[in-house]
């Protein structure tokens, strides 16, 4: 290792990190760059697999692989939690006790489920954000044999905005395949004046729903939940009762953030939406589900802020000039029966334009785990 | 309007929805009953969205404002 060469510290070694440590390692040379990644995950899993799993739809077992086996040579990972950042002095302390120094510093924390927001949520609710709760969620639909079954999302922001719709769609085909589709009413909730966040494209989606006999409740912000009656409250004064409530939890970014002051009590930073740097700090970036910026927090948002900063580094260590810009660019395939899906690509200053369902897209979703773990996760496309 | 002067302002010129009404949002469950939010959009969604949720979440609209190339939109927290 060059002692010239400049320190890259990456935090977090989900979807943002990893890429980010593995992207920059393809452009640039290790003996102008050590990239060393920070991070606690024994496993990485592949999240969008989530609106499926609790389905039996497909096997859990290849949604996941050893977070130490994704990295490429030359980026060093070590598992460390992080305990605060120190951006005036360019350091970073683990649990440990152990100091990093660097030279450029890449948040990639991500966010974390802030149950605490809705209290009595854990006994109420099931999700299927993470592989622990698709599993439970698993589990408890094997035993549903009928009833009212809410879905929706506990607050904004959370990752993967189509997630509940991706997941209710699946959940109608599961339904029908077990023959209790006519013994189960589906409510779905959703905090906007419309199914989606994107005006566009809600309309389509709400048509889906509605030829599904889904039942819509628009705006409807969850304000609190009450396990023993089954009962769900919104801020805007409706309530539902359910039998089965799937709820995306509220999100926040990490406790470390909002210690470190470098966010709110949101835990989300503000960053540079256009350079993805943090406030005045011409070496220290946030990507992925850690910022505030105002687009999806996804995997596909990372690929895109990843292949944009991992240019940027790699030209600005070797003194060459760089003029482009992150425009905040998303693109994601979303689920929307049994056999179709829909693909949506769009940036801060161009809306998507709203697809039709293909069964391309279905088999581009289908296969996507596979796509993610040998080529976007490893930095080569 | 000029009467009322906001507690807090969010700036959320440039972001297309849901950014602006997730802000908003975000500063009404923060916020405390009697505070003022004023937040500012140039996406043409909001201004029809942030209006209807504060109606609907039983809230004062205090008003929906053309300014230079952006619109202001006003609520007053009273639940």
């Amino acid at each position: 290792m060059s002692p010239s060469a400049k320190k890259v510290l990456i935090l977090g070694d989900g979807a943002a990190g990893t890429m980010m440590g593995n992207k920059l390692r393809f452009h640039s040379d290790p003996s102008d760059i050590q990239i060393t990644v920070l991070g606690n995950s024994e496993k990485h899993y592949f999240k969008p697999d989530g609106v499926s799993i609790p389905f039996g739809f497909k096997d859990y077992r290849n949604s996941v692989k050893p977070t130490r086996s994704l990295f490429n040579f030359g980026v060093n990972y070590v598992r460390e939690t992080v305990a605060s950042i120190d951006v005036k002095n360019s350091t970073v302390i683990a649990s440990s006790g152990k100091s990093y120094f660097y030279d450029y510093l890449i948040i990639a924390t991500g966010d974390r489920f802030a149950y605490e927001d809705l209290p009595g949520y854990e006994k109420a609710a099931s999700h299927f954000y993470s592989l622990e709760a698709s599993l439970a969620l698993r589990e408890k639909l094997n035993h549903f044999n009928g009833g009212k079954i809410v879905i929706g999302q506990a607050s904004i922001p959370i990752q993967c905005p189509p997630a509940p719709y991706e997941f209710t769609f699946q959940l109608e085909q599961y339904l029908n395949l077990r023959g209790i589709r006519k013994q189960t009413e589906l409510h779905y909730i959703y905090p906007l004046n419309r199914v989606f966040t994107i005006p566009n494209v809600a309309p389509f989606v709400e048509k889906l729903m509605d030829d599904k006999g889904i039942i819509i409740h628009k705006m409807f912000n969850v304000d609190s939940v009450e396990p023993e009656i089954r009962r769900l409250n919104s801020i805007e004064g409706e309530t539902l009762d359910y039998d089965l409530l799937v709820l995306v939890p509220p999100h926040r970014g990490q406790k470390v953030i909002t210690e470190s002051g470098l966010a709110d009590e949101s835990g989300y930073i503000d960053v540079d939406r256009n350079r993805l740097n943090y406030a005045d700090y011409d070496n220290v970036f946030v990507i992925g589900d850690a910022t505030n910026l105002p687009i999806s927090k996804a995997g596909a948002t990372a690929h895109f802020e990843t292949e944009y900063l991992a240019n940027r580094l790699a030209n600005e260590v070797n003194g060459n000039a760089f003029f482009e810009s992150y425009g905040g660019e998303v693109a994601c395939t979303t689920i929307t029966s049994g056999s179709r899906a829909i693909t949506l690509f769009f940036s801060y200053n161009k809306p998507p334009r709203v697809n039709y369902e293909s069964k391309s897209d279905y088999f581009l979703k289908w296969t996507s785990s596979d796509t993610y773990f040998t080529g976007m996760i490893r930095g080569i496309m | 309007m000029e009467d009322v002067k906001p507690t807090k302002v969010i700036d959320a010129r440039g972001s297309y929805c849901p950014g602006p009404l997730m802000e908003l949002i975000k500063a009404y469950k923060q916020g405390k009953v009697g505070d003022v939010i004023s937040v500012y959009s140039s996406d043409e969604g909001t201004r029809k969205d942030a209006p209807a949720w504060i109606q609907k979440s039983g809230n004062e609209l205090v008003g929906v404002y053309t300014r230079d190339g952006y619109y202001e939109i006003v609520m007053k927290k009273v639940k």
